[in-house]
């Protein structure tokens, strides 16, 4: 039961311009650390992720090893750390090839329609009908087990989505008042598609590009569990948790690599909710 | 009313069927550009102990002699008729494989899709009713968080707290009752959070309603209003998001079945990956994609008839699940 006056509601929206939650804030924060992990993971490590000492195998997280040691008596920070990269970035490939080829088929389909509609529509409903799982293993599978084709495989089922997407936001933008103006003053379809319906059309695509940066890591972490991800001497995150569920009787194992995947995502999604809300 | 609602539900018959058929095709295509020649790896592997003749007439019963073209053909049609086909393995039809793993399935499914509606509603009553004190707040990123975390991770907690520490069940004995219900939980905890998601912003406009004030001034306790009133029109909007998170389900099963050793349709993917049995492949995917578009179509043919103030009248994009579906991925709150 709240009342909220629209007076105070205006006030607290013009308010939320300017600042940001605190939430947000350590929000990005996480993620600066995880960009800082991936693009110099020697600078916050000095343990080799590769070599091990097998004296210390299965130690708990201490000073000295912030994530305890894995079976050989590697680092497991160290290996969380240099485990980053190929995480994060084939997330964020994921990502990228959603958005420009779904970006591009969502804006053929609404900007052309017609014909171009009808059969990109039927593309994106056969990509949406596959269970997304389902579908990333079995291109995996056909493109052969790397991080990179678990990366390729996830973002084949993100260009359904950015397209379906792109669509509907299309569409939206071009029955609008002013790009009938546009037309009407002139305008050709190359100078109305770039200069306004892209711009309008692309402003809720990106809290979604976001929102999807997160689930990807999700999925690519899922694939690596499976082991349809580098074999291990890689150390993406899932391929760590699925070693350490061999080794339940040392927890850390599987928790610490657990908890900086769900912080990473986590921290995404708080990122893409504000971006939406401050839109 | 009556000939829109039949116009409408003529035209979602006809899309879902070719989708399916272009699914199957979809997938065809995809498992034929495996690396390397099935024959090679499959057959002429030396650990497999194929005679010579044994390859040929496994070569001729499953047609691979012929162009791709023809063989796309051969076995769409045979998969029109119920017959898909023959393990590339064990030669044994891919119905029976298929049907042996399928109960454990299908139970994993069932219970998590219980779990997830019982945790997603119970989750949305308490966004509602819990004073702001007791963690309401705390309550609301729930979903946020259940979508952040992996589901393999929630049942890799599961079996260490309830397995290994409180010893309620053995990862070696895993259609055990506790197991499946652990099992269900991880699986289902991700579905929840997309349902509780939807649920709690259909609440939230239905608690702001006249109706729903008039009800209070009545005198009607939390638990009568949520239950008798604002529940029903919540809900209606989730019949589209269960429908869309079957996908989820199916995919997601692969993970929690190796999490917790199951042997159900997800075990029998692993394996058919792992040994390269494109017919299992291809019949498990296309019939997993046939299985989520017949649901969705029978959320989009139940809802005009669950939901009276839903019109059929204009043009097709009136289909109430697209804008659901446009927004599924969280992007209701």
């Amino acid at each position: 039961m709240t009342y909220v006056l629209s007076a105070t509601q205006t006030s607290s929206r013009l308010g939320a311009v300017i600042r940001i939650p605190p939430g947000v804030i350590l929000a990005f924060a996480i993620i600066a650390l995880v960009i800082g992990w991936s693009i110099a993971p020697g600078l916050f490590t000095g343990f080799d992720p590769a070599v091990g000492v097998p004296a210390q195998k299965l130690l708990g997280p201490s000073l000295d090893h912030w994530f305890g040691t894995d079976h050989l008596g590697r680092d497991l920070y160290a290996r969380v750390v240099h485990g980053t990269a190929s995480s994060v970035s084939s997330a964020f490939i994921a990502v990228a090839i959603g958005l420009f080829a779904g970006g591009l088929i969502g804006l053929a389909a609404g900007f052309l329609g017609g014909w171009t509609d009808i059969v990109l529509a039927r593309l994106v409903d056969i990509l949406l009908a596959i269970p997304r799982f389902l579908l990333a293993v079995i291109i995996v599978t056909a493109l052969g087990f790397h991080t990179l084709n678990a990366a390729v495989a996830t973002g084949i089922w993100e260009v359904a989505v950015f397209a379906r997407v792109m669509r509907a936001e299309v569409i939206k933008t071009r029955q609008a008042t002013f790009v009938e103006a546009a037309f009407l003053a002139g305008g050709s379809r190359w100078h109305i598609l770039l200069r306004h319906v892209l711009p309008n059309a692309s402003r809720s695509v990106l809290p979604l590009a976001v929102l999807h940066f997160g689930l990807s890591i999700l999925v690519i972490a899922g694939l690596a569990f499976l082991g349809y991800g580098d074999p291990p001497p890689a150390s993406d995150w899932g391929l760590l948790i699925a070693t350490g569920k061999n080794y339940l009787k040392w927890p850390w194992l599987v928790y610490a690599p657990a908890l900086v995947t769900i912080a990473t995502v986590l921290s995404v999604n708080r990122i893409s909710r504000w971006l939406r809300k401050t839109d | 009313m009556r000939h829109a609602y039949l116009s409408f539900a003529g035209k979602r018959l006809a899309q879902a069927a070719v989708v399916i058929l272009l699914a199957y095709v979809f997938t065809f295509i995809v498992v034929s550009i495996l690396p390397g020649d099935p024959v090679t790896n499959v057959l002429r592997n030396p650990q497999n102990g194929f005679s010579e003749e044994e390859i040929q007439s496994i070569i001729a019963a499953q047609g691979l002699d012929r162009p791709v073209l023809v063989q796309l053909w051969s076995s769409l049609s045979s998969f029109l008729t119920g017959d898909l086909g023959l393990s590339l393995r064990s030669s044994r039809p891919v119905t029976t494989m298929i049907a042996e793993v399928l109960p454990s399935t299908l139970t994993l499914a069932t219970s998590a899709l219980t779990v997830a509606l019982t945790l997603a509603v119970l989750i949305a009553y308490g966004t509602q009713f819990l004073p702001k004190r007791w963690g309401q707040g705390l309550l609301r990123g729930f979903p946020s968080l259940f979508l952040s975390v992996p589901s393999f991770v929630i049942g890799l907690v599961l079996i260490h707290v309830f397995g290994f520490k409180l010893g309620l069940f053995r990862v070696i004995e895993p259609d055990s009752a506790w197991a499946t219900f652990f099992a269900a939980v991880a699986l289902g905890i991700p579905v929840s959070a997309r349902i509780a998601e939807v649920l709690i912003a259909n609440l939230d406009q239905e608690a702001r309603q006249e109706y729903a004030a008039v009800a209070r001034s009545r005198g009607l306790g939390q638990a009568a209003l949520f239950f008798r009133h604002l529940v029903k029109p919540s809900l209606l909007p989730v019949v589209t998001v269960v429908a869309l998170s079957f996908g989820e389900l199916l995919g997601d099963s692969l993970i929690t079945e190796a999490v917790f050793g199951r042997n159900g349709v997800g075990s029998l993917v692993q394996r058919s990956v792992a040994t390269q049995d494109l017919p299992v492949l291809q019949a498990v995917v296309s019939l997993a994609a046939a299985v989520f578009v017949l649901v969705n179509l029978l959320a989009d043919l139940v809802y005009p008839l669950l939901d009276p103030r839903v019109t059929l009248i204009g043009p097709a994009r009136q289909s109430p699940t697209k804008a659901v579906e446009t927004a599924a991925p969280g992007a209701a709150a």
